[in-house]
């Protein structure tokens, strides 16, 4: 797969904007192009420090981080109008940038003539846009409102126009600040099934929010970006639950005391120290060292808060027999032991099923399965029971978890272990179902048939 | 330096969009609408007819009637004065455009220097109409050197745009630039030969020649005077000092714009 953005030790700095800098920020933006150039360190600001990485071609970005991490400065460095103080930066393809909400729109005048400018302004010429531009305002849903000074358009309106004439421009890369979270629930919907189809083209999204649902939603890999340098780069669930896990701890809501007495008990825990969520290689059974992530880049297995901890994760038959090679079809019960080091009132039990190449097959919790946690003390065994697993054989692996409803996690295991599939009857993809064929007279076959009916 | 040059032309329907935006604008709301663009040139030449014939009556050999001879170099000054005026302060203006959008900043100056060409050339009938009323009076005013008038724009065009560009850039940097440029305009409109005929300084040496030689503007009037006014081909001290201008100050301008153009983000 080629890259499409490639960032390579990436700084930014920005002057501080005191008086008598004028003439010496003059004679360094003439003369070095920049700014910052002829001025002390003490006088700039660093907005991004030694940011590196890579985002495929055909793939979704996500860059999260609060307020000030340096988010905005390096979508704007991607879209070509700052330039790296230092480092590299390269982007291949065509590039339309949502930056900011409503910006590069003129307030007094009509939406149809912020199209045509927005669209000139993307590249597009005269006639490209004449084209195009029953599909932009249809897309938007603001036909009726499309001759109304934009001055007269709410937020939402604003973001639709603007996301409608950037994906109808035929980008090969979309970079996104935040501003999608303004649509409806209808819109948003729109948006994701076009930017869906935008990826299967083979183009690239980079979100930038700090809207954790959107990044999740959306992404393929994910940036966290804390004071302008880049603290965690990874799969969307991890880099989300550190960063839930590090913006609690910020707001003072991280169970000091339950974290020190958990740490003590247990060397290398989920600690929730670093926000970083160390490995701990549960599948052989040991705790390793805090911070040693087996398989050097490899992601961690374990993170959590540590409020509440599974101790053990079992499948039993119908017998209560622990068993992991499985009868597809057969009775099955997911054991769950966990314990609670502090009392909890918020708190949703849920499994993951996947393939060795990470398919979700299925996924399931307390919450979605509509219970609302009330109490949660001391140990416990929670059972899920599927009266008959169908699966198709093969091997699978199952991630284990609880955490709070909004998504906080206390513990949680990612492909905490496996269990495999056999079958007498054979079929392709990772679900089994009861079927059955049915013919009539005019479809014959040869003796002895197929198997046509499975149970 | 061709950098700023090549988005320009990359851009060119941005522009076009742009400054048909800027004029339609400009009379939004208004009755009358484009017809301002004829009516005020109208009402200024019968204004300056009323007082330079009834009024005062200046005497400047060669400037007969002298209203005309006023009107030939005041309208292609008064694109020179607003587009500057409007051209400096048009990045600063649009900053909120140039920090939050990818934009092509250079456009901006060139939409207003593109604007108020058109507006003058909207004035041109005007002139046109009482060059012709003062050659049935008997004047020696116009002839078919008028034709080249579109060179003389075409010359123009890269000089203002070029110093144009220049200064909306240096405006970024200090935002003193735009008042110095309007008050140098002011200025520069009694060292310019609009109201007096160049020869009329024929008595002050230095002062003639700093401002045949210095103005980048003096061989354009005098140009349009003599296509226009005089019916004469200007001289070929005149074309050299048009070409030589448009070429040095566009050059510098779009180095000057390219060089900041990376900062101007940050900047503005």
């Amino acid at each position: 797969m080629s890259v499409a953005i490639r960032v390579e030790n990436l700084h930014k700095s920005y002057l501080r904007m005191a008086p008598g800098f004028r003439l010496r920020t003059l004679k360094s933006a003439l003369l070095q192009r920049s700014l910052v150039g002829g001025h002390k360190e003490e006088d700039t600001i660093l907005a991004l420090e030694d940011v590196s990485f890579e985002v495929e071609k055909g793939t979704a970005f996500g860059v999260i981080g609060s307020n000030g991490s340096g988010k905005s400065t390096l979508l704007k460095i991607l879209a070509g109008m700052l330039q790296p103080t230092e480092g590299r930066v390269e982007v291949s393809g065509r590039v339309a940038a949502l930056i900011e909400l409503g910006a590069g729109f003129h307030p007094e005048i009509s939406g149809r003539e912020n199209v045509y400018i927005n669209g000139a302004v993307l590249g597009l010429t005269r006639k490209e846009i004449d084209r195009r531009y029953d599909d932009i305002v249809e897309f938007s849903g603001l036909t009726d409102f499309i001759e109304e000074p934009v001055k007269n358009y709410s937020s939402g309106m604003y973001v639709r126009l603007g996301f409608s004439v950037a994906i109808h421009t035929d980008p090969e890369i979309l970079l996104v600040d935040e501003v999608l979270a303004v649509g409806d629930e209808a819109f948003q919907h729109r948006c994701l099934r076009r930017i869906e189809e935008f990826l299967a083209k083979g183009n690239t999204l980079l979100l930038v929010s700090h809207s954790l649902d959107t990044i999740e939603r959306f992404s393929d890999e994910v940036l966290w970006l804390e004071k302008g340098r880049d603290r965690l780069l990874g799969s969307p669930r991890r880099v989300a639950d550190a960063y839930r896990l590090a913006v609690a701890e910020r707001e003072g809501q991280a169970h000091l005391a339950a974290k020190e007495a958990r740490q003590k008990e247990l060397q290398g825990g989920p600690g929730a120290e670093s926000g970083e969520a160390p490995d701990v290689d549960v599948a052989s059974g040991g705790k390793s060292p805090e911070g040693v992530e087996a398989g050097g880049s490899e992601e961690p297995r374990r993170w959590g808060s540590g409020e509440a901890e599974i101790q053990g994760v079992r499948l039993v038959d119908s017998n209560g027999e622990e068993k992991y090679n499985l009868e597809s079809g057969e009775e099955v019960c997911f054991e769950i032991d966990v314990e609670a080091h502090q009392e909890l009132s918020d708190f949703v039990f849920g499994i993951g099923v996947f393939t060795p190449r990470d398919v979700e097959v299925w996924g399931i919790n307390t919450g979605l399965s509509g219970y609302a946690s009330e109490g949660l003390k001391g140990k416990t065994r929670v059972r899920l029971v599927c009266p008959a697993l169908r699966l198709a054989p093969g091997e699978y692996l199952i991630d284990v978890a609880v955490h709070a409803r909004d998504g906080y996690p206390y513990d949680y295991h990612r492909r905490f272990l496996s269990f495999s599939m056999v079958s007498s009857s054979r079929g392709v993809g990772v679900y089994f179902p009861r079927y059955r064929w049915e013919f009539d007279e005019a479809v014959r076959w040869k003796p002895p048939s197929q198997d046509t009916e499975q149970d | 330096m061709t950098k700023v040059a090549d988005r320009l032309f990359r851009f060119r329907g941005l522009l076009a969009t742009l400054v048909s935006r800027e004029l339609k604008a400009r009379y939004r709301g208004s009755v009358l609408g484009f017809f301002w663009s004829l009516v005020t040139p109208l009402l200024l030449l019968g204004v300056y007819t009323f007082v330079f014939s009834v009024v005062f009556k200046p005497r400047f050999p060669g400037s007969d009637p002298y209203v005309l001879f006023l009107m030939t170099g005041l309208f292609p000054w008064t694109w020179v004065a607003t587009s500057l005026m409007e051209g400096t302060n048009s990045l600063t203006a649009n900053a909120g455009l140039i920090r939050k959008a990818v934009f092509p900043a250079e456009v901006l100056p060139m939409v207003s220097v593109l604007s108020n060409l058109v507006h003058f050339l909207f004035a041109i009938p005007i002139l046109v109409g009482g060059l012709i009323l003062g050659r049935s009076l008997g004047y020696p005013v116009g002839g078919w050197e008028a034709i080249l008038f579109p060179a003389i724009v075409a010359l123009q065009l890269p000089a203002l745009g070029g110093l144009t560009l220049g200064l909306s850039a240096l405006n970024v940097h200090f935002k003193d630039v735009k008042d110095i440029v309007g008050n140098l305009l002011a200025l520069l409109f009694y060292l310019t030969p609009i109201i007096y005929p160049l020869g009329f300084l024929k008595g002050y040496k230095p002062l003639l020649w700093a401002i045949e030689w210095l103005n980048p503007f003096t061989p354009f009037a005098r140009a349009y005077q003599a296509v226009l006014f005089h019916g004469a081909l200007p001289g070929a001290q005149i074309w050299i000092q048009m070409v030589s201008w448009a070429a040095v100050l566009w050059l510098v301008g779009c180095w000057l714009f390219g060089r900041l153009s990376d900062s101007l983000v940050e900047a503005v």
